[in-house]
């Protein structure tokens, strides 16, 4: 996941270079939509680690909202998910 | 009205019976104190996602608890702790905690939860 963050930073790069007059630096920015938002999830359930897990990177921590795209409110609402699952043992506190 | 979820893991090398028997023992003491439980789940041995007590399995259980009052898991909680053979256990309320998001008050919750019931129990009468 962290090496999805560069890949996409990468190319913003890129595309600045073959985009931008030359003059000012350009990045293109996507914007991302809270998946939440999206989906109109009020709740989240700390025994959903399928969903949570979709906010872990590969060592399992906590995907940060600049590359999720999550909207502070639901930020809010995984984080707590996913330290509740932590506590139970139902997802990990780190892994490898 | 509060809705809780009570989940303890406990130690898996206990055969069946003496599980169930240990729930039974933590159901009766929330009811006594004034809880209701109404719906129970096993979810049977589990892998950890980490080792606690170097155990790498778990027995489930969960209870998802009615009560007026947070303070029915006292002494629930207490002999939890102090039980060697639950490796965890947490109680989380599941009812509206997202109000205070909303800047809701406590109060329109649970009159909308206690208008819900009144609404079904009128259709049953029809």
């Amino acid at each position: 996941m962290g090496a999805r963050g560069s890949g996409s930073r990468g190319s913003g790069s890129r595309g600045s270079g073959s985009r931008g007059s030359g003059k000012k630096k350009f990045f293109f920015h996507r914007r991302k939509v809270c998946r939440l938002c999206a989906d109109k999830i009020s709740t989240v359930d700390y025994k959903d680690t399928r969903f949570l897990q979709q906010f872990l990177v590969e060592r399992s921590k906590i995907l940060p909202r600049r590359i999720s795209g999550t909207c502070a409110k639901h930020q809010r609402l995984v984080q707590q998910g996913i330290k509740r699952a932590r506590h139970v043992a139902l997802l990990p506190y780190a892994s490898e | 009205m509060r809705e809780y979820e009570l989940m303890f893991i406990i130690d898996p090398r206990l055969t069946d019976e003496e599980i169930v028997s240990l729930a039974d023992q933590y159901k009766e003491m929330i009811q006594s104190a004034g809880g209701e439980v109404h719906k129970e789940e096993s979810w049977g041995k589990r892998k950890l996602a980490y080792q606690i007590n170097k155990l790498s399995e778990g027995s489930y259980m969960l209870f998802h608890v009615r009560s007026e009052q947070g303070s029915v898991f006292r002494e629930v909680e207490q002999r939890l702790r102090q039980n060697e053979r639950v490796l965890r256990y947490m109680t989380v309320r599941t009812d509206a905690g997202r109000l205070r998001y909303r800047g809701g008050s406590e109060q329109e919750a649970e009159e909308s939860a206690a208008a819900e019931p009144a609404t079904s129990h009128a259709e049953e009468k029809e």
